[in-house]
């Protein structure tokens, strides 16, 4: 406390002289490259939204380590060589100390390894493949977010609950993230028990389901998983109910499927559609009722989403990670944190020290009358995927 | 036996409609296809463009306030004087050289990437997707078809028959037929070549507007959504046998249901290979088409 109040002094002399000792002053500088155009622009909306709230709440009150934060973004335009192009330019012209807001997961992975060359860190707040902080995971990359595994561990584990020897059908894009969060869905379902039946995997953007509601059909499944994003689930999910199979699936699915933009779209056939997330703005607390209030204020109007509330914690993880290290020197702040345990609207989070990965408690989210309510929760140990990464 | 009665009610029938309703829609390209390359022999690289060109003037009449029946009558007839614009100022500058077929080839194979573009500039990258003009569904013994679908098949036998009926049982189509025979005699009897080709054409490209504005709301309306059918239309006519349009139309029917039934067994996919492998063999070993001999009429 007496070193906060000193530095304030002294932050104050400096302002006041504006002659040197302006280091303790100067703005700590974070990258964000993220989609603000393209198809993935309303995840980056929300990214946008959450970082620039908790930018001003800690500039507010004195920044980190009372230096004030400034956020510098990029479009990243969900391309991975843009991504890469404009990583390496924040790095080393803007010299950024920490990047964050990339979505898709592929440029995730690859801007780990530049952030790796530049030997500065790198955090995503939405990425989903589990290969990020698994089988690829990086000394110099954390994920603050739940990834595909851990929603699908959630998915399983309320299945085999409400619907004990279910036959499952699933169903993804034909890429990456695709076929990454079926494949992980699957093995969890089968762990718990459930009869797995079929899986299709239609083109990204595929404009008609009819043909291949034929396997569907022949497999006669009673649940199907779906890990379709945007438009493509609007098509889907109608196709369904006119070709007169809605009714007789479960449909469950990863948080992507079904979002705030699309459920408006999809309408009457998303009624009781179930997916696992790490936040709702329906999480009755206190911290997450001040924060909904705020974002809405500065949004204007829109709710946060799971990208926005995600985002918003991840520079309060980093400003406790630079304020328990005295710098923001790369080592002394990634071992700050290793192990760290910071609060978000979401609830406590920990950053795995063995992969750079966040626990969080998960919530299993229900669609009803248009809108997702909680179902249940599940605690950050159920939900937790086993640590895989075996680089560091 | 209830068992397999089962399997066909629940699973066999429903796929089998459900081609049956996709392969109406590859015949309302292929017909057009088949009018402008059996008759003016040109093979019409930009005919899926013409099929999005209909889509679009269909969701541009949409926004202006027309409703689909009237649209459906309106696009096909804006689309006429475009079709012969482009056959009077494009197409016959070079119809007349020896290397009419690859002239022709290239020359629609730049339209299509010019109108592509066009599409994108004039209304934007993203998919628009017009309402559903017969919305519900219709059950009967059990399998569920959505209405539009219905329709949908209602429709694709009346324009087929229409153009059969048009290109085969009048003066107007006997003339079409003659020039397309032999010019310079029914020149000489007093028919004007020039004005019936490009007539023909006009004709082709507002039967593919027509399906344009058919199928937009089942399939959507984007700047590339005359790949996904023209080649299936053009495998029809290819199959069918070129210059067939009865062939072209059991060509397209019949691929769709190879499809829609091998789809239940192997991932749907495979079933573009499978299709596409039908018509190199059929090039291979019998070029002039499988079904050449239904006749011309």
């Amino acid at each position: 406390m007496k070193t906060r109040i000193l530095s304030h002094l002294m932050m104050g002399a400096a302002l006041g002289l504006s002659v040197a000792g302006a280091s303790a002053a100067e703005p700590i500088k974070v990258g964000v490259l993220t989609p603000l155009s393209g198809t993935y622009s309303p995840i980056g909306e929300q990214v946008r939204w959450g970082l620039d709230l908790a930018s001003k709440e800690i500039n507010d009150s004195g920044g980190i380590d009372s230096r004030p934060v400034k956020l510098v973004y990029e479009d990243s335009e969900a391309n991975t060589s843009v991504a890469t192009r404009k990583a390496e330019r924040l790095y080393q012209s803007d010299k950024v100390d920490f990047l964050v807001g990339l979505v898709n997961s592929g440029a995730t992975l690859a801007v780990g390894q530049i952030a790796e060359r530049n030997h500065r860190l790198l955090a995503t707040s939405v990425s989903l493949s589990d290969a990020i902080t698994g089988s690829k995971c990086s000394p110099n990359v954390f994920r603050v977010n739940a990834p595909g595994g851990m929603q699908a561990n959630g998915l399983a584990a309320w299945l085999a609950q409400s619907h004990p020897d279910a036959r499952v059908f699933s169903i993804g894009p034909d890429y990456e993230m695709g076929r990454n969060t079926v494949a992980s869905f699957q093995a969890k379902a089968k762990g718990a028990g459930l009869n797995l039946v079929g899986e299709v995997f239609p083109p990204l953007g595929e404009k008609d389901y009819s043909p291949y509601f034929g396997k569907l059909r022949s497999a006669r499944p009673d649940v199907l998983y779906t890990s379709t994003a945007g438009n493509d689930t609007v098509r889907l999910f109608s196709q369904l109910d006119s070709f007169g199979l809605r009714q007789q699936l479960t449909i469950v699915g990863a948080s992507v499927a079904v979002t705030a933009q699309n459920i408006g779209a999809i309408g009457k056939a998303a009624e009781g559609f179930v997916t696992v997330a790490g936040y709702s703005p329906d999480i009755d607390s206190g911290a997450n009722r001040s924060f909904v209030k705020a974002f809405q204020a500065s949004a204007d109007g829109s709710e946060p989403d799971l990208y926005g509330a995600d985002s918003y914690g991840m520079l309060y993880f980093y400003k406790a990670a630079v304020e328990k290290a005295g710098s923001t020197d790369t080592d002394a702040v990634r071992s700050a944190m290793e192990g760290l345990s910071w609060e978000t609207p979401q609830g406590t989070k920990t950053m795995r020290a063995g992969d750079h990965q966040a626990t969080m408690p998960m919530y299993v989210l229900q669609v009803h009358d248009g809108r997702f309510g909680i179902k249940q929760k599940l605690d950050a140990e159920t939900a937790a995927v086993k640590d895989s990464c075996d680089r560091f | 036996m209830s068992q397999a009665l089962e399997y066909f009610q629940f699973v066999l029938a429903p796929q089998m409609l459900n081609g049956l309703t996709i392969g109406v829609a590859v015949v309302l390209v292929a017909i057009g296809l088949s009018v402008i390359f059996g008759l003016l022999d040109v093979v019409n690289m930009a005919h899926g463009e013409f099929y999005a060109l209909g889509a679009y003037i269909s969701t541009a009449l949409y926004a202006l306030g027309v409703d689909f029946w009237f649209a459906l009558l309106l696009a096909p007839l804006i689309m006429l004087p475009i079709g012969y614009a482009i056959e009077r100022g494009l197409i016959q500058r070079v119809y007349q050289h020896e290397q009419r077929h690859i002239l022709t080839l290239l020359l629609t194979v730049g339209l299509s990437i010019v109108l592509q573009d066009a599409f994108d500039l004039v209304f934007g990258p993203n998919t628009l997707r017009p309402d559903n003009p017969i919305p519900g569904v219709t059950e009967f013994f059990g399998i569920y078809i959505p209405n539009y679908r219905l329709f949908l098949l209602g429709a694709g036998a009346v324009v087929v028959t229409g153009t059969w009926l048009v290109i085969f049982r009048t003066r107007l189509g006997a003339m079409i037929r003659a020039a397309a025979f032999d010019r310079d005699m029914s020149a000489s009897l007093g028919v004007p070549v020039l004005r019936v080709y490009a007539g023909t054409f006009a004709f082709g490209v507002a039967l593919a507007g027509l399906a344009g504005v058919l199928l937009a709301p089942i399939y959507s309306v984007f700047p590339t959504m005359g790949h996904d059918f023209v080649l299936l239309a053009f495998t029809a006519v290819i199959v069918g046998g070129i210059g067939s349009f009865q062939g072209a139309v059991i060509a397209g029917l019949l691929l769709t249901q190879i499809q829609a039934i091998s789809s239940l067994f192997i991932s749907p996919h495979w079933t573009e290979p499978l299709v596409f492998g039908i018509m190199v063999a059929v090039l291979v070993v019998r070029p002039q088409g499988l079904f050449a001999w239904v006749g011309r009429g």
